[in-house]
């Protein structure tokens, strides 16, 4: 903007009106260009190619009307500022349009030069006050993050210090302790501990203020997490002998979530729960399906705690905020914990609410989508109200060599996605969000619009990209294989849904079978009650 | 003389160094360390390490310079590296990871966790993997 001679966008189709604008500002002897159009069409390419000091906007054109060209204008340039040209009987839907983002309205013919100059005048200037406000407000933001993320480094490494040579007293490789000494130290270390949660937190509320919190939902087990969630927070539930029970309804189909983040989002609550709940209390963890509901499953954690005030109902997720009546002698913590949660809900497109009776305990809850197989073909296997004439299905197993929960695996089997996508055509052919199997591999399922023949073809790219990518060749084992699927009868006059279901069905049934094959008779259970085994096994984890 | 596995500490850090070395040898291995990115290509050299554990914020060439030329030498490309750092995860783990280190943990590590990733980088065919099943 700053090379060009300033110029006035007018978007106005009454010859008239135009002519009157224009004399107007010639009388304001502004030195401005008058650019005008009589399409709203024409007015919003005009912005896509170069940005006017301020627009002149007639809301009713031949091609649109009311609210909707204002919206339009400023969802095209929203940093231009936008002066309404409103009809004498429209002052209403200008003072609407004011609301809504633009800066000021003029009603025709009741305006002279002095009004019209000082109207575009201040709207330049409130915008640019707008617009510097907003930078500073992302400025901020980005700031705070990479403050935070400078401040965690430097508190972890002290913290480090404290948490190896802690353990290493405590694991007796600097000699035997006596019973006083190894308690002192693990209060040092539990405190250790609850540091670098709250400098994770600080973290993690940042980011997710700033949008930066990213979540990569794939198949789960609802079951799965919960019985994770559950045997990670055992140990704590036992110091306090409180009853710590997971009922789940085996009937619920797989959900659609980000492993790593529901289980965050369900360790937290249950960590409240805890918290909150008094000594030999209960906390229970449930999952069921609800009628009226068939996208989502509802979890919630119940708590035999003292329960919330209703105002506190209002505020709990709200960042830092702190119970002020918590007459609990623990210590509070940063009041971080439920803001992420439901930020981490949100992302799923979930929801999380409480429900609480003073001294009657909580139930907070939550939703988690379904994953619904038939939602995801639809589009890819169906045209015109008919299933395309063949289907077919690759599957490919992917195995890590190296067991190694840190390194590289994460990275291969993402790759190994990216690829995948790459490999198909997007309207044709769709690549479903991958299966865990016991051995903790991977399992990819490449839905192909095409016969068996073209299926091979596929098969074929597939296979040449995996074994032309070097990370892949030597972190993985790889297994490759297509059939092409029995459809159903479409004459038989079933819809369209259902018959997309019942191919959905026979995918879901392959899937699984590769799954028992690939893994043992216990399936993702057996494994990831491994992990969890793992962990509280080695009690003092930081 | 001693079969067990070499492993090169890289931390600017003494008290960190000091640590984990004292928990590496309970663990049987045995260590040597350097303090900054020169010294911990010329310690790989001399001991040429089964394992290296490196920070990224180092003197005189950090974690990634490094990485870089650990990767370049023909002789120390085929060490594992584990980077073991108080960095974010969010700009680093794709990075380290990238640039050809094995693992990434953030510090503080929980200590199974880290030997762990030792046993296995060290021992690929580990039980338990698919490559040995």
């Amino acid at each position: 903007m700053s090379d060009q001679h300033p110029h006035v966008l007018l978007i106005e189709d009454n010859p008239g009106d135009a002519d009157l604008v224009r004399l107007r500002l010639v009388e304001s002897r502004s030195d401005v260009d008058v650019r005008c159009v009589d399409r709203l069409s024409a007015g919003l390419s005009r912005l896509s190619e170069e940005q006017p000091a301020v627009v002149l906007l007639d809301l009713n054109l031949p091609d649109s009307h009311g609210a909707d060209t204002f919206r339009k204008v400023l969802s095209k340039a929203p940093g231009v500022p936008v002066v309404v040209l409103s009809g004498q009987d429209d002052e209403e839907l200008a003072l609407k349009a004011v609301h809504q983002g633009v800066q000021d309205y003029l009603v025709k013919g009741n305006f002279d030069s002095k009004q019209l100059a000082r109207a575009m005048r201040y709207a330049v200037e409130r915008q640019a006050l707008i617009t510097s406000l907003d930078m500073s407000r992302r400025q901020q933001l980005q700031f705070k993050d990479q403050f935070l993320s400078h401040v965690s480094h430097e508190l972890r490494t002290p913290l480090t210090c404290i948490h190896q040579f802690t353990t290493i007293m405590l694991d007796g490789i600097s000699g035997e302790l006596s019973g006083e000494q190894r308690e002192h130290l693990e209060t040092i270390l539990r405190s250790a501990n609850q540091l670098r949660s709250m400098i994770g937190d600080l973290l993690e509320a940042t980011r997710a203020e700033s949008g930066k919190i990213s979540i990569e939902p794939r198949c789960l087990v609802a079951a799965d997490v919960i019985q994770q969630a559950a045997s990670m927070m055992k140990a704590s539930a036992q110091e306090k002998r409180i009853g710590l029970e997971a009922a789940v309804d085996t009937r619920i189909p797989m959900i659609y979530a980000d492993p790593d983040r529901a289980l965050q989002a369900l360790l937290n609550l249950i960590e409240n729960a805890i918290k909150f709940t008094p000594f030999e209390g209960s906390v229970m963890v449930k999952a069921c399906l609800v009628e009226a509901d068939h996208d989502f499953v509802y979890i919630s954690v119940a708590d035999t705690g003292r329960g919330i005030t209703p105002e506190a109902r209002n505020l709990i997720f709200e960042r830092l905020y702190q119970d002020p009546n918590s007459i609990d002698d623990s210590r509070k913590g940063l009041g971080l914990g439920l803001y992420i949660t439901r930020e981490l809900i949100r992302l799923h497109g979930g929801r999380i609410w409480v429900e609480s009776q003073l001294g009657h305990g909580t139930v907070f809850s939550f939703t988690l989508p379904l994953f619904s197989m038939a939602k995801l073909l639809k589009p890819v296997i169906a045209v015109e109200g008919r299933l395309r004439d063949s289907i077919s299905l690759i599957t490919i197993e992917l195995s890590p060599l190296l067991a190694s929960s840190a390194g590289n695996w994460d990275r291969d089997r993402r790759q190994c996605l990216q690829l995948l996508r790459s490999c198909v055509l997007p309207d044709k052919d769709t690549v479903l969000p991958p299966f865990e199997n016991s051995n903790g591999g991977e399992l990819f399922l490449v839905v192909a619009s095409t016969d068996e023949h073209g299926a091979k073809i596929l098969e074929k790219r597939i296979r040449e990209q995996l074994e032309h990518s070097q990370e892949l060749k030597t972190g993985c084992v790889f297994q490759v294989a297509t059939t092409e699927l029995d459809l159903p009868s479409q004459e038989s006059g079933e819809s369209i849904e259902q018959n997309v279901q019942k191919v959905a069905g026979v995918i879901t049934e392959t899937a699984m079978l590769k799954l028992q094959r690939t893994g043992n008779s216990n399936g993702h259970a057996k494994n990831i009650g491994n992990l969890a085994g793992q962990q509280t096994i080695e009690g003092r984890i930081l | 003389m001693s079969t067990k596995p070499k492993i090169l500490i890289v931390d600017d850090d003494p008290d960190l160094r000091r640590g984990l070395n004292l928990r590496l040898r309970a663990n049987h291995y045995d260590t040597s360390y350097a303090t900054d990115g020169f010294s911990a290509i010329a310690m790989a050299q001399k001991e040429r390490p089964d394992l290296i554990i490196l920070d990224i914020g180092l003197p005189a060439g950090d974690g990634f310079v490094v990485l870089d030329r650990l990767q370049q030498s023909a002789a120390l490309s085929a060490i594992p590296v584990i980077v073991l750092t108080a960095r974010d995860p969010q700009f680093n783990r794709e990075r380290t990871l990238k640039a050809g280190a094995t693992a990434f943990l953030q510090k503080p590590a929980d200590n199974s966790e880290l030997l762990n990733v030792i046993r296995a980088t060290l021992n690929p065919a580990w039980p338990g993997t698919v490559g040995a099943s």
